[in-house]
């Protein structure tokens, strides 16, 4: 072994990183050569002197208190952002049932005006909140009342839809479609979207 | 004790204060330690205190939980102090080296600061001495000997936290202990 490969297995064993061979072959070397061996007393002694200084702690007025004092106001609106960032599928479509929804709202009328609905007004009569089909009368298509009473008592070729209102069918009242009444803004909806989804599927 | 500091910086990430500032019990004079070696300067230092738990804070969310808190941390703390040293250089002025003593420049001849810490109220000349070489040490061995001897990290934790290869680390605290031992020779000290 000559010098320069001794001071290279010196530091190599500073750093616990000498295998015992090596350590034995170093120290062989060592024995022989009294400069390599003042060399690693005094590369021993650096090291030593370096941590003989003491840790430094930080001053008194760097208090725990006084640097989360620096930090900034915890952010109000995080989890519910850091959601979206998260789940940006869920969000879109919450983003959509939400203006879906607010638009079927929309469309539920809350007033209370009576609405009909119908192809041939001249078949029908309207006696204050209550739309008659009078006998012999004959309507082709639906007829659609919001907020109101029908009487039937001629004939609808076509769907009888009650919204918000009810409906009263004499004996002679003949309706080829269905009967449909509606009560509820949920219902309403309900109906609206199985409209919508029956004019798609057309 | 490793989990708990992981445990915290969870907690922290979701908006416990507490959590956060029990970190900040752990660790503020560790970091002030490494600043004010890496520095030697009080205000500095403290500066980097600030700006590290800062910078913890805010990048939370970035935490790797299968890395050690203490190596994320350090890290952050060392890069600032390494910025610190690099911004100094520029300032070419005070960069002169002092004739008479190697390796000295303008800084050292500056007062850090008129309070000094606790811990180096009293210093015997040797540490003193000791201090100085450690100040004088070039950038690049100036961390790798701070972090292997006075926070007694393996050479292992100071690759992580330098981001550098274990072989790298091993050649600057080999060069950064030769440099040591040639001044402090010197100075009649060994």
């Amino acid at each position: 072994m000559n010098c320069k490969e001794a001071i290279l297995f010196m530091h190599e064993y500073l750093d616990g990183d000498l295998s015992e061979d090596q350590t034995i072959q170093l120290k062989q070397h060592m024995q022989q050569c009294s400069i390599c061996k003042t060399h690693y007393a005094k590369l021993e002694k650096a090291g030593a002197l370096v941590q003989s200084l003491k840790p430094v702690g930080a001053p008194q007025r760097l208090t725990t208190a006084a640097i989360m004092a620096q930090l900034p106001p915890p952010p109000k609106r995080t989890a519910w952002l850091k959601w979206i960032r998260r789940h940006p599928a869920a969000s879109i479509a919450a983003v959509f049932l939400i203006v879906m929804f607010s638009s079927f709202l929309a469309m539920w009328d809350n007033s209370d005006q009576l609405v009909v609905r119908v192809s041939e007004p001249d078949q029908i009569v309207i006696e204050g909140r209550t739309v008659v089909v009078p006998e012999g009368n004959t309507i082709q298509g639906n007829l659609v009342v919001e907020k109101g009473t029908v009487q039937v008592d001629g004939a609808i070729n076509g769907n009888l839809i009650v919204v918000d209102g009810s409906y009263a069918l004499a004996s002679t009242a003949h309706i080829s479609g269905e009967i449909t009444k509606v009560n509820q803004a949920v219902e309403w909806l309900w109906y609206k979207m199985n409209q919508f989804f029956a004019s798609v599927a057309e | 004790m490793n989990y708990v500091e992981t445990r915290l910086a969870k907690l922290a990430r979701n908006g416990d204060r507490r959590a956060f500032s029990e970190l900040v019990d752990l660790y503020k004079d560790k970091i002030f330690h490494l600043a004010y070696r890496m520095l030697y300067n009080v205000e500095e230092a403290e500066d980097v205190v600030q700006e590290t738990f800062l910078r913890v804070y805010s990048n939370l969310h970035r935490f790797d939980e299968n890395q050690k808190f203490s190596t994320w941390i350090y890290r952050i703390g060392t890069n600032l102090c390494i910025d610190r040293l690099r911004r100094r250089k520029q300032t070419y002025s005070l960069d002169a080296e002092v004739s008479e003593s190697e390796g000295a420049d303008w800084y050292s001849m500056l007062p850090s600061d008129e309070r000094t810490p606790e811990g180096e109220l009293i210093l015997s000349e040797t540490q003193e001495q000791v201090r100085k070489a450690i100040d004088a040490l070039p950038e690049k061995y100036k961390s790798a000997v701070i972090l292997r001897y006075l926070h007694d990290m393996s050479l292992q934790e100071i690759s992580e936290i330098l981001n550098i290869p274990v072989t790298t680390v091993k050649t600057r605290v080999h060069r950064g202990r030769e440099y040591l031992r040639e001044r402090l020779e010197k100075q009649t000290l060994l």
